[in-house]
């Protein structure tokens, strides 16, 4: 007897969508890339909620969760340079989010510094519904818009010698409350290997709930790899780098023994000082158990064959 | 009460003679033990309240790290000469 275990993104037939619909939204999809052609659907200059182009979900990442309340993940937020509690939502509307500028540069062909509209229209943007596991476990679902990070790195060409990435966040003085306590080694940093970042599930995310990313959530641009605790993804990027060496992350200057290099989720492998088990699901009193690497194993295991001696989980 | 108040003001002139005049005594204690200061947030932070670490502990940490054992050594002596 055949038992065949499905994957997270395989669908049965009977949630096919029927030709019709398909036939329709084929129409519409036409329609609406003439309006594109003329230039209407373009990035606009100003952020707003009206600024983000409507994009299809891609149904591959299923979350099998219910999407968290926006209020919600949009007012219980980690973001230390605005300060060290949740409630950062208003602090961070200080942040100017135009103009934007990314710089990537490093062991690339192509060294650039990408205004985020013209950037933005480089890039195909689409909608991912990923859970997002914090390492104060607790855990949302998120329907982020924006793009693979390997679109990103096609545009610079990355160089053979390449083996990180290394994430610069902004750090603006008057602006941001938290760069108050100067002892820490700001600006925050953060990283992962080549082989990470072109994973597919390596997105850089310009939005949230159709609308452009709020800055408390790492507006205008940020990172996200769902099977890594949530702060590996670096709020408000301002420099990638492509570099040989590992970067030293923020949190490993401050506390190695808890926040490491690779921080992928695992429900076995504790924090110093709380377990790791569970999960509190933002929004509910419900607590669901924590899935090894957030239950994107499937994807992300085999990144790992070969580094047993690092430590993986912390 | 009187040993306290000069082991305050050693301390002070400890500071001085290893951070120097203007080092944050926050920059200080993170350059004995980066860890020491996060791991004091998150304590006071779950088990005590969040305020206490923004309103109480931050402008502390963030004054001279000679400043706030010289005060209070010198208020230790203070407080002894009043109440003899």
């Amino acid at each position: 007897m055949l038992i065949r275990n499905p994957r997270g993104w395989e669908l049965p037939e009977r949630e096919a969508t029927p030709e019709a619909l398909v036939l329709g939204r084929r129409t519409v999809l036409k329609a609406a890339a003439g309006i594109a052609a003329a230039g209407s659907l373009a990035w606009p200059e100003a952020a707003g909620a009206a600024d983000l182009p409507a994009v299809m979900r891609n149904p591959r990442y299923r979350p099998e969760r219910d999407i968290t309340a926006e209020r919600e993940a949009t007012t219980y937020n980690n973001y230390y340079e605005f300060g060290s509690q949740k409630t950062i939502s208003q602090a961070a509307q200080r942040l100017p989010l135009r103009p934007w500028t990314l710089r990537v540069d490093g062991m690339v062909d192509q060294p650039r510094d990408f205004a985020l509209e013209d950037l933005l229209r480089q890039v195909q943007l689409e909608e991912r519904l990923y859970r997002l596991r914090c390492v104060e476990a607790w855990s949302m679902v998120v329907p982020w818009t924006g793009f693979m990070l390997s679109d990103l790195l096609k545009l610079v060409g990355p160089q053979g010698s390449a083996k990180y990435v290394r994430f610069e966040t902004a750090a603006i003085q008057g602006v941001m409350p938290g760069l108050r306590q100067s002892w820490y080694p700001w600006p925050y940093i953060e990283g992962c290997t080549i082989e990470e970042a072109a994973n597919e599930l390596s997105f850089m995310v310009v939005g949230a709930y159709g609308k452009p990313l709020p800055p408390q959530n790492g507006g205008p641009i940020r990172f996200h790899q769902p099977w890594k605790y949530g702060f590996k993804a670096g709020k408000s990027l301002v420099r990638m780098t492509l570099t040989d060496q590992r970067p030293k992350t923020f949190w490993e200057q401050i506390q190695p023994a808890e926040y490491g290099f690779w921080a992928n989720v695992n429900p076995e492998v504790p924090h110093p000082r709380w377990s790791q088990a569970s999960e509190r699901v933002l929004g509910s009193r419900e607590r669901v158990p924590t899935r090894l690497f957030n239950g994107y194993g499937e994807f992300v295991a085999n990144l790992y064959t070969g580094l047993q001696r690092e430590r993986l989980w912390t | 009460m009187r040993r306290a108040a000069l082991i305050l003001l050693a301390l002070a002139a400890g500071a001085i003679a290893w951070a120097g005049w203007s080092e944050p005594l926050g920059g200080a204690l993170f350059r004995l033990d980066p860890a020491l200061l996060n791991t004091a947030q998150a304590g006071i932070q779950r088990h005590l309240s969040p305020w206490i670490w923004d309103d109480v502990a931050l402008p502390v940490l963030e004054q001279p790290a000679w400043l706030v054992p010289a005060i209070l050594g010198f208020g230790l002596l203070v407080l002894r000469l009043l109440r003899r």
